[in-house]
């Protein structure tokens, strides 16, 4: 098969039903922040709703409540998602990043055990890696988890665990030889956040909201039967990309395509107003910058449909997570300061929630909105592996340059 | 919906990878940027160019009824990466990507002339209107060109006034043209005319962006084998992360301008084609700019063969209106709210 960017009357069929569900379900109104106790539960409700009709987790296989799609069948998913501004995905850790791996190393009971109320919302996942000495060097992590019988027996201080401060469990990499350095004896273990001995404490973010929280562990118990694959191989575990596509499921293209969208949008309406008014036109580096963001956007959808038609035809993930994560996440900034660029003035106000019709008020939403996907992008570069380690990364592996 | 070439696409970018890792290195360059005149110019070339016409690609986008191979311009788009990739002086993308299928919509006025150069006993080179200056056209025997945009016309080359003038880029042979009162061997008028040259300009626009992606990726890979050849301080220079980040960056670039690049020769959308031009023009420009930093010194002596991939580049980025054009017409489509991904 050549290339051929055409959808197939199946993938049109998806898209159609994706659409449909979408439009009569999304709720009306945007939901409360998942960084207050409220919006959690919303957002929890959510999931359950997605899953009542198995769009929660779309890539996973039925007998899991998935569909069993293939990576360009979620691309469309996750095109329509965002097509319809549907809610922020509170469980997305736990369906990206922690269920793939279940799945691969997971024995049959833990499978049973865990995925259904994974997919149902019934448990929202928290990532529990970072320690305050470890973060872009994590293999200098120091908690351990260490055996007693049939528990192990946690001690020590998580951070930057994100969504940690609702959620109702955690997976994480934990020292269970005491004895051990490195990458050597370290174990893949889930915990429950709300159990005797951990304390979870959120961490305000520079929005204000919680968004992630520190966890200190003191003589925490966790049956054996919580480890993940085998005894030792935690480290292997947590970086296997082994056949998933953690680089790619991150962030999906759609998400900045449809902010690009809104920027082009804000752009044209801007640059009306400005003309109808007769005020200085918009500065004319901003609006080039607005192109630009267009064009990585679609480079980045692009460039993510070439990766998984490559994947389907058999193919590995590679560099392309490291590669994935710089542009996606400077795009990302880029789009927003060009944004708050062209609000100027406008751009400091907060939202006014409840005051409907009021000019002031439309601004300030509009603003609001700007300004915390701005704060959000200010992180991008930083989780999920720095970008500066990513660029490492790249270097080290796929140029070949030699470790410094 | 499948983004990936098939074993066949692959493979003929393979075989012209191969014979170009024989006879186009930095030495072969050299050679033919140091001769002293056309002929010697010629002969350093020769060898090359007897290879390349052994390799079949005569007519690539010709339609098969008139005798080539009747493939599209995304069977094309890895063989121009390869040809940027060495930084190769034959016009093989100027031919069989343009000035060929242009000469093809001719029909039977220009049949004669096409089987002629689809054997190779002559070739033929194209000028859109508005273009004063053509590469290589030195070497050719006949011209497509035009005074205005509805209207194709072949000359002999023999009849045209074409004044050699010097290039940036020392393999570029360059060459003034000038219509003057040529008469044509055969002129067509009219609309479908406008959009012959329209085919003719996406055509030439996306696959110099292919090798604008060849040639930077070329000159990343020369930039990562100095910084670890190069010691200071004791230690490679590669091993420093200012030298690697800077190095990584360009690869982001490159590979984020490469579907971009594809998709434009897949659908020859004009949006698509403008955005591919932009981004390959940026991606090879920053790898020229880095390669040439990461050399030190040596990136600025005449000494090193990395020269010939930048000049060449920055002679590419500027054709078919330049990266400036291309970026604009992006923005008029972004202006007229054309933009949109294509399932909002």
């Amino acid at each position: 098969m050549a290339i051929d960017l055409q959808y197939t009357p199946k993938q049109h069929a998806l898209r159609a039903e994706a659409r449909a569900w979408l439009e009569a379900n999304v709720p009306r109104e945007p939901l409360p922040s998942y960084d207050t106790a409220e919006g959690f539960e919303a957002h929890r409700h959510w999931e359950t709703k997605l899953h009542s009709d198995r769009w929660s987790m779309v890539t996973w296989p039925q007998e899991y409540g998935g569909r069993g799609l293939d990576l360009i069948e979620w691309l469309i998913f996750e095109e329509e998602y965002y097509r319809v501004d549907a809610p922020g995905r509170v469980n997305q850790n736990g369906v990206f990043l922690f269920g793939p791996i279940l799945m691969e190393y997971g024995t049959p009971e833990q499978k049973s055990r865990f995925l259904p109320r994974l997919a149902s919302g019934a448990d929202i996942w928290a990532q529990v890696w970072s320690e305050p000495q470890a973060g872009s060097d994590l293999a200098a992590l120091r908690t351990t988890a260490i055996r007693d019988g049939d528990d192990y027996v946690i001690n020590g201080h998580k951070i930057w665990s994100t969504r940690a401060v609702y959620a109702d469990w955690g997976f994480g990499l934990f020292r269970t030889d005491g004895a051990s350095e490195r990458h050597r004896g370290l174990s893949y273990v889930v915990v429950p956040l709300r159990t005797p001995g951990v304390t979870v404490r959120g961490i305000p973010q520079l929005d204000g909201e919680s968004g992630f929280a520190e966890i200190f562990f003191e003589n925490a118990r966790v049956p054996v039967a919580n480890r993940i694959g085998d005894e030792g191989r935690g480290w292997s575990i947590a970086m296997a990309t082994a056949g998933f596509e953690r680089g790619l499921m991150l962030r999906s293209p759609a998400r900045f395509q449809r902010t690009a969208q809104r920027l082009i949008e804000l752009y044209r309406r801007e640059e009306l107003t400005r003309r109808e008014q007769q005020t200085a036109p918009i500065d004319p580096g901003v609006a080039a910058t607005v192109t630009q963001c267009w064009m990585d956007a679609e480079a980045y959808a692009l460039s993510t449909y070439m990766t998984a038609s490559r994947l389907i035809a058999g193919g590995s993930i590679g560099a392309e997570a490291s590669l994935n994560k710089i542009f996606w996440s400077e795009l990302d900034l880029s789009m927003h300061r060009a944004a708050l660029a062209i609000l100027g003035a406008r751009a400091e106000l907060r939202g006014l929630a409840g005051v409907e019709g009021v000019a002031l008020a439309k601004a300030a939403d509009e603003a609001t909105r700007w300004m915390d996907g701005f704060l959000f992008s200010l992180a991008g570069p930083i989780y999920a592996g720095a970008n500066e380690i990513q660029r490492n990364i790249i270097a080290d592996r796929v140029l070949g340059m030699p470790k410094g | 919906m499948d983004f990936t070439f098939d074993e066949e696409q692959r493979l003929a970018a393979q075989s012209l990878r191969e014979l170009l890792n024989d006879h186009c290195q930095g030495s072969d360059l050299r050679r033919a940027a140091n001769a002293r005149d056309l002929p010697s110019f010629e002969a350093a070339c020769a060898t090359r160019r007897a290879r390349l016409a052994e390799l079949g690609l005569a007519g690539a986008l010709v339609p098969a009824e008139q005798g080539g191979l009747g493939l599209g311009v995304v069977d094309f788009v890895l063989l121009a990466e390869e040809a940027g990739r060495a930084a190769l002086p034959e016009p093989l993308v100027d031919v069989e990507g343009v000035a060929h299928p242009l000469l093809a919509t001719l029909g039977e006025l220009g049949e004669s002339t096409l089987q002629e150069t689809l054997v190779g006993s002559a070739l033929v080179l194209s000028a859109a209107p508005g273009t004063t200056v053509l590469a290589n056209a030195a070497f050719a025997q006949y011209l497509l060109l035009s005074r205005r945009d509805d209207e194709l016309a072949l000359y002999r080359a023999s009849d045209i006034s074409l004044t050699h003038r010097e290039s940036v880029d020392p393999l570029r042979r360059l060459s003034e043209v000038a219509l003057h009162d040529a008469k044509p061997i055969a002129r067509v008028t009219g609309a479908t005319t406008s959009s012959a040259w329209q085919a003719a300009r996406a055509r030439s626009t996306v696959l110099n962006a292919a090798q604008l992606l060849g040639l930077g990726a070329r000159m990343l890979e020369i930039a990562v084998a100095y910084s670890l050849e190069r010691k200071q301080f004791g230690k490679a220079i590669g091993s420093n992360q200012a030298v690697k980040h800077a190095l990584a960056d360009v690869m982001v670039k490159l590979e984020f301008a490469r579907p971009v690049v594809y998709a434009a020769a897949a659908t020859l959308a004009p949006v698509r084609v403008a955005h591919a031009a932009v981004a390959a023009a940026e991606a090879a420009d920053r790898a020229a700019r880095a390669a040439i930093q990461v050399h030190g010194a040596m990136g600025y002596s005449w000494e090193v063969d990395l020269q010939f991939y930048a000049k060449r580049a920055w002679a590419l980025a500027g054709l078919n209106g330049g990266r400036s054009a291309q970026f604009a017409a992006v923005h008029q489509s972004l202006l007229r709210g054309e933009l949109e991904a294509q399932w909002a």
